[in-house]
């Protein structure tokens, strides 16, 4: 008897829950949790200063916690963090992501003492500079869009926006590291391997961004039947 | 005051007391609270030029980017503007967008009945 009653004390939590799209009034301005030293007025260009009016008289949105003030947040990294983890653990992904970080470091700073002195210079071993190069290299610069004309549909080149980009690059990294992997080899020790190959412009994922190219530019003729 | 003078007009054209009346009305001849949604007019593509560039630079270059950086740059730039046009372009020469016309009317509508 006290099992069916508890059911009815348990706070109640939408059946459908959205996970796509903010329940906030397009009012609310976004939060910025950085603790840089305000930037005197007369350094500000005119819509930074509107931007700087705004935030003292317009309502902000509450911060994810995943957002610090630490000099240590990366919004990109938390981006890619929140698209690796799966079921809600968000201390897996970001264990996976330090240790990929660590593995990158260790990787190019045995690289920087085995080669000679020459070569030094080249070699980088910041591994938050390696992901954003690799992850540049990685975004498609056109995409394809189904479009129907005429009762068939035909594959369009058209353009990306940013987010798009961004995403795709990130999606196909972390598809590519969970399927094609040897069952004992741990995510972090072949996203690292990733991530090296796209910064130097090798791997599949950047092989994957050329294949797309080559099909935009295969359906060039086709360009005209977009309409935006 | 204008709105009695079209009813009298209205009244006189449905009556049957001058021969045939004028108006056989099949739905009541009231303003509706919503407007038609106009046709979207059809645009044409965008940065179609700047797109062949880049792609017979890729073709020439075997889709190497750091060699075809200067084409990319204008691609992204033209983008950036047809974004920007269409974004600005919806709501002005003064009139009312048929979506934004029906949220209005939908907050302040003619009550065609008593409450």
């Amino acid at each position: 008897m006290a099992a069916s009653v508890r059911h009815l004390l348990k706070p109640w939590t939408p059946s459908l829950c959205f996970a796509r799209w903010s329940r906030y009034n397009p009012y609310y301005l976004d939060p910025d949790p950085s603790k840089d030293a305000r930037v005197p007025d007369s350094e500000l260009s005119p819509e930074q200063k509107e931007l700087q009016e705004l935030k003292t008289v317009r309502p902000i949105k509450a911060a994810l916690s995943s957002d610090t003030s630490s000099p240590f947040n990366d919004p990109l990294i938390s981006k890619f963090i929140n698209m690796m983890m799966q079921d809600g653990n968000k201390i897996l992904a970001r264990g996976i992501m330090t240790q990929t970080l660590e593995t990158i470091k260790r990787k190019q700073v045995e690289k920087y003492h085995r080669s000679p002195a020459a070569k030094r210079l080249e070699i980088e071993c910041n591994p938050y500079t390696i992901f954003q190069k690799a992850l540049e290299n990685c975004k498609p610069i056109i995409g394809l869009a189904s479009v129907q004309k005429g009762g068939k549909s035909y594959q369009v080149p058209v353009p990306l926006t940013d987010n798009r980009r961004r995403f795709l690059a990130m999606k196909w990294l972390i598809t590519e590291c969970r399927d094609n992997k040897h069952r004992r080899t741990h995510m972090y020790e072949k996203l690292s391997q990733e991530l090296l190959a796209a910064f130097a412009n090798e791997g599949n994922v950047v092989k994957r961004k050329h294949d797309l190219h080559k099909m935009a530019e295969a359906n060039r003729a086709y360009a005209h039947y977009r309409w935006w | 005051m204008s709105g009695s003078v079209i009813q009298e007009k209205v009244a006189k054209l449905l009556s049957r007391q001058n021969g045939k009346p004028v108006l056989r009305p099949i739905k009541p001849l009231a303003l509706k609270n919503e407007v038609a949604s106009r046709k979207l007019k059809k645009g044409e593509a965008t940065c179609v030029t700047e797109m062949s560039l880049l792609m017979a630079c890729w073709k020439q270059n075997d889709f190497n980017n750091t060699v075809c950086s200067k084409e990319v740059s204008v691609f992204y730039t033209c983008v950036e503007k047809a974004q920007n046009k269409a974004k600005g372009k919806q709501g002005t020469q003064g009139r009312l967008l048929p979506k934004e016309a029906n949220t209005l009317l939908k907050r302040f509508p003619n009550l065609s009945s008593e409450i």
